[in-house]
């Protein structure tokens, strides 16, 4: 907890003013952007309860937290590749390979250490990919990574034939849908990478670098720094990510077809977005990420319990997306970046 | 020292065309592409270099032209736009819709132009006057009016074109494809615009050298947006070609072809950067992606795989654009 | 001396730009058919003068004057209803666009259909234009595809194509052959008895004299002499051009017994501009390396430290081939404070902290785990030792003043523990009580037994600080000066191209 919680450490000296008002214009923009959002959740929530009976229920609770989690495993690697500038279109597309790939193994050879191995690797593998696309042949990361989305998107219909895989051993399902002391599995993974991922953007030597390339990479480059390898290494984690994520998912729906997961991306990249992460780069932690999953999915869910139809949910995903850019954009201003 | 790269000619005529072509790195690279492709789906795939094939191909490819024209513009002022799929998938649904309901082709029309615009100016207005990202900004509104088709349709297709509509894609004129009409217009007006108007030497100083422009006291933020605007509207006529086609209206009719749009613009030698850009390399393009569809197609490659064989196309065409930089 | 008014007549021009005075009550009169010689050193405000005369800036202070009439220069339009055109230095092309597309940029000749544009007219137009000037090229070809020299030449058939009867030129002769400058100076003669005004500025003492008609020396800013080319000579612009007023209370004890070789360049060329460089530095010594703008300094500087590759010769840095890139140079022990110190040396929107460390992170935190605590630690350390003037180690670097934030760029070496230090322009916009701390600090860090290359285009910051000089001109070192050699004088006439 102290590693997140240093996140917020406020400026020596300044904090000691003894109005309110003194204190909160004292605290670090991560530390107010982050309250900030936490405050928006907690409305959330306050509103959510009131319009629907359906909220506060502890199944709907826990269904919510999978769901975030699921969303928070995706996101926290897009985070970091964001907080260097860059962009990942693909971790959708990922997700539907390393889960298709997952699949087919477990069922081929009914290991569960394999598929999940499988999956992992297959994650890193396209992570790599899209990194070298990247920095060695010097193709904009928008670009290559949709290039990427596509050509995955390919190769997964193609081995899955157009096929469902369903049926998987119930340890492997236990993954997605299980339980421990009552809370779901995924929700462990969500603490667990929540800490490993915030010790690493702020306790590693890695993690600086990967904000310095953010902030400004001729600088970084000219102090040392190696860029090409962080921007390698980002895209990588990038990609592993989406692996994990893609086994929680398959254990989840204990299905496989070629097209799951590939709604995901707006999701995740919505998820960064209003957790406070900046589209230009340094701007982000990987907490604020966990609390822009958190009020996305409590939207859907909010959308949901509504009854509102389905159909809308891309549309209102895409419409949070431009605003928190356009936010972004204008609080950057006043920066005076 | 600039970089000596052979470049696209900016467009005087087909009479400096050959002369360029032999010059030009990047278009003959896309001709060689083309002409490969139809070789090797010539040995490979059953029937490919058939005529009736063959015209089936540039059939199918006007829709793809009439997209990527705008698409290239657009990539050309360093932005892109991954709505049109989206938009031209609403329209085509829209369209569809008041088709049946109307009976007529003006109405259905005007409602898909009207449709395409809106997405334009939105696209523009976030982009340059917002100035959001417009790989962002076009991919909220993708989300937006992928939505919206959903919404409309509740998921089910419109069926019950009428004639008139359908008319348009089997119709001729002067025993040419009213299709490959359209296209071939479509192309004459961009070739227009683009080399013989101030507004295309406008659209290669956005991605070339803006500076340039607020120099010369050109009001760059309009130019940017009309460019959008573009966009959307060629979507919405795309939409008529498309609903006659299938003669339905499909909440996910054209999804996805924006990559297809891309992907023609990027291997016709368009650059992602400084402002160059090949319309006859487009043409090409759109007939590349439309033969290596085509010609998958025929070997029984699924649509998914098609996609991810155009993708590879994409990445190889910009990498040997990449390399060649550096070789300079 | 005739009564025929200026065409055109500033007076009392001033302008800042925060903090820096670059046009202190400046007046000129260009009169028609002269050409009217800017000259001054880097700095002296003639480019400012250019960008106020073209509308890219506007005056604070001071009047413009039209045929004796008052006007207002509020933005390019202002200046292009004036007939004012400008051929800048940087270009202004749109590299896809043809050379006649460029010429006529937003001023396109309508063609049939509305909204088309005649090429036919067009390329007529520009071919003519180019003729005057001696250009074969056609007019249709992509200005990607041309040289520097010949960009050059289309940015002055743009402004020639503008029908300009004031004409600003930039240094136009710095990218041409001696050809290319003979049909400029052919095309001047022509516009000057078409009644033309001209402002020309130049480096090029052979030019000065053999085509201005008059000649303006800016220091500081301000106009310090005006003189007509026969009652002057080379020298005595020189003087005018130096001996600026700066406040440089600092005196260093300068170094009797200079150390091992620290860097050793060889026969180095590169893409950047540079050809042949040959130089030494030693330790305990700080060697300045003086020129104009554009001699290619700051290119020896990025070579140095493996930020741009090298073509050809060689790069030792204490005993060691230096042919990587900046990783490479920094584990040599190599250091770069960069001229732009905002965009290449710091990263504004991180705290001070943060910068400090970001040489040394792999030094300090070699097994990976980075610690805020020792991280604090040694930003502390570094913000008092350097004196810093900052609360503590978490406030943004981008609010600190430009004095403290090149001392974060030092101390971020410091933290690196460097011992050759490449300085490009160490106290750019830095006020003057700043100055005398960096300079001090730099002679803390030779008597340490560091070595120091210093690209300064202060001349008397070169004269007072350096144990001895190069001085470069076009990309090749022109010369050499030791201590008793120095003198701001002797640095300028090797800077600038006697032909």
């Amino acid at each position: 907890m102290s590693a997140i919680m240093n996140q917020f450490r406020p400026q020596t000296g300044a904090a000691a003013a003894a109005s309110g008002a003194g204190a909160w214009q004292a605290l670090p923009d991560p530390v107010r952007s982050v309250v900030l959002r936490l405050l928006a959740l907690a409305l959330l929530c306050l509103v959510l309860s009131v319009a629907s009976d359906a909220f506060l229920t502890s199944a709907n609770i826990l269904n919510v937290l999978r769901q975030a989690a699921l969303l928070f495993l995706l996101a926290s690697g897009l985070t970091l590749v964001i907080l260097t500038a860059g962009l990942d279109l693909s971790v959708g597309a990922n997700v539907a390979m390393s889960a298709c790939l997952a699949a087919t193994v477990m069922k081929a050879t009914g290991s569960i250490t394999l598929a999940v191995f499988v999956g992992l690797a297959c994650g890193l593998a396209i992570g790599v990919a899209n990194g070298i696309l990247i920095t060695l042949i010097r193709i904009p990361p928008f670009i290559a990574t949709y290039g990427m989305l596509w050509i995955l998107h390919g190769i997964t219909y193609w081995f899955m034939r157009g096929e469902t895989i369903h049926g998987f051993p119930a340890a492997f399902r236990a993954l997605g849908s299980g339980h421990w002391l009552g809370v779901p599995i995924p929700v462990y993974l969500m603490v667990v990478f929540l800490v490993v991922g915030a010790v690493f953007a702020q306790r590693t030597r890695w993690g600086q670098e990967i904000y310095a390339v953010g902030a400004n990479p001729e600088a970084a480059r000219l102090s040392g720094v190696p860029v090409k390898s962080r921007l390698v290494l980002v895209y990588a984690v990038s990609g592993a990510m989406a692996g994990l994520a893609s086994l929680i998912f398959l254990a989840r729906l204990n299905s496989a077809e070629g097209d799951i997961g590939e709604a995901m991306t707006l999701p995740a990249i919505a998820a960064v977005l209003i957790g406070g992460t900046s589209l230009f780069g340094v701007v982000g932690s990987v907490f604020g990420t966990l609390v822009g999953a958190l009020i996305l999915t409590l939207v859907l869910n909010g959308m949901n319990l509504l009854a509102i139809n389905a159909n809308w949910q891309p549309v209102v995903t895409g419409v949070i997306v431009v605003m928190a850019v356009y936010l972004d954009n204008l609080t950057r201003k006043g920066d005076g970046r | 020292m600039r970089d000596l790269t052979l470049d696209t000619p900016s467009g005087d005529g087909m009479r400096d065309l050959m002369h360029r072509l032999r010059r030009s790195g990047s278009a003959s690279g896309a001709l060689v592409m083309l002409a490969g492709l139809c070789v090797l789906f010539g040995l490979l795939a059953p029937n490919f270099l058939a005529t009736s094939n063959l015209v089936n191909v540039a059939l199918q490819s006007t829709i793809l032209l009439l997209i990527a024209l705008p698409m290239t513009l657009i990539i050309m002022t360093e932005g892109l736009d991954l709505s049109v799929g989206a938009v031209l998938t609403l329209a085509n649904v829209v369209l569809a819709t008041i088709a049946v309901k109307t009976g007529g082709v003006g109405l259905s029309l005007l409602s898909a132009l009207a449709i395409g615009a809106v997405f334009g100016l939105l696209n523009g207005t976030l982009v340059a006057r917002l100035g959001i990202p417009p790989f962002v900004a076009t991919l909220g509104t993708l989300g937006v009016a992928q939505g919206m088709a959903l919404v409309v349709t509740d998921g089910q297709s419109v069926v019950g074109i009428p004639e008139s509509v359908q008319m348009l894609y089997s119709g001729a004129l002067l025993g040419v494809p009213l299709p490959i009409c359209i296209a071939v217009i479509a192309y004459l007006a961009f070739h227009v615009v683009l080399y013989h108007t101030r507004f295309g030497a406008c659209v290669f100083a956005l991605g070339g050298n803006r500076e340039a422009l607020s120099l010369a006291g050109v009001r760059m933020r309009w130019y940017l947006v009309a460019v959008y605007l573009i966009s959307g509207l060629m979507a919405g006529l795309a939409a008529l070609l498309l609903t006659a086609r299938i003669s339905a209206g499909h909440p996910t009719a054209a999804l996805g072809i924006e990559f297809d749009a891309i992907a023609a613009v990027a291997v016709g030698g368009t650059s992602f950067e400084r402002g160059k850009g090949w319309l006859l390399g487009t043409l090409i393009g759109v007939l590349a992606v439309g033969v290596l569809r085509n010609g998958l197609n025929l070997m029984g490659v699924s649509s998914a795989v098609q996609v991810a064989a155009i993708g590879f196309l994409v990445i190889l065409a910009l990498t040997i654009d990449a390399l060649r930089e550096r070789n300079v | 001396m005739t009564t025929i008014p200026p065409l055109l007549e500033l007076r009392g021009i001033s302008k800042s730009f925060t903090g820096v005075q670059a046009l202190d009550d400046v007046s000129l009169q260009l009169f028609p058919g002269e050409v009217h010689m800017l000259l001054g050193e880097n700095g002296a405000g003639k480019s400012t003068l250019m960008k106020v005369l073209c509308g890219a800036h506007t005056a604070d202070a001071g009047e413009f004057f039209h045929k004796g009439q008052p006007v207002t220069i509020a933005g390019p339009a202002d200046a292009q209803r004036l007939g004012i055109a400008v051929i800048f230095q940087e270009f202004t092309l749109v590299p896809y666009l043809s050379v006649a597309q460029n010429i006529f940029l937003g001023r396109e000749p309508r063609g049939r259909l509305p909204g088309t544009v005649d090429h036919g007219l067009m390329r007529k137009q520009a071919r003519a234009i180019m003729d005057q000037l001696g250009m074969t090229l056609d007019p249709g070809t992509a200005v990607a595809t041309l040289g520097v020299a010949q960009q050059q030449m289309v940015e002055i058939a743009k402004a020639l194509s503008q029908d300009a009867r004031i004409l600003v030129l930039d240094e136009p002769t710095a990218a041409l052959s001696d050809n290319e400058t003979d049909k400029l100076f052919r095309m001047i003669g022509k516009l000057k008895s078409q009644g033309v005004a001209m402002a020309y500025i130049s480096h090029r003492m052979a030019e000065v004299f053999s085509m201005g008609e008059r000649i303006t020396v800016l220091r500081d800013g301000k106009k310090v002499g005006s003189r007509m080319p026969h009652e002057t000579t080379p020298d005595e612009l020189v003087s005018l051009m130096v001996g600026r007023k700066v406040d440089m209370s600092y005196a260093r004890e300068f170094c009797k017994s200079p150390g091992p070789v620290a860097l050793r360049m060889r026969g180095v060329s590169a893409r950047s501009g540079i050809r042949g460089i040959d130089l030494e530095v030693r330790a305990g010594e700080i060697v300045g390396l003086a020129g104009l703008v554009g001699s290619g300094r700051t290119e020896v500087a990025r070579a140095i430290f493996g930020a741009d590759p090298v073509e050809s010769g060689s790069i030792e840095i204490f005993g060691q081939r230096q042919s990587g890139g900046p990783a490479q140079a920094r584990r040599l022990g190599a250091a770069l404070i960069p001229e732009s110190r905002k965009t290449q040396g710091l990263a504004l929107i991180r705290s001070v902290g943060q910068n400090l460390m970001l040489a040394s992170l792999p030094r300090l935190f070699p097994r990976g785990w980075y610690s805020p605590a020792s991280a604090a630690t040694l930003a502390n350390e570094l913000i008092e030792r350097l004196r810093i003037a900052t609360p503590g180690p978490d406030r943004r670097v981008g609010v600190l003043s430009g004095g403290n934030q090149q001392k974060v760029v030092i101390g971020k070496w410091l933290a690196a523990q460097s011992k050759l230090f490449v300085f490009d322009e160490p106290t750019r916009g830095i006020d003057v009580g700043a100055k005398a701390e960096i300079f001090a600090l730099i002679d803390s860090l030779v008597k340490k037994g560091a070595a120091v290359l210093m690209i300064s285009s202060e001349l008397p910051e070169i004269v007072n600080v350096c144990d001895r000089t190069y001085v470069m001109r076009e990309g090749c070192v022109a010369g050499h000066l030791t201590r008793t050699e120095m003198s701001e004088e002797a640095i300028l006439t090797l800077g600038m191209h006697h032909a």
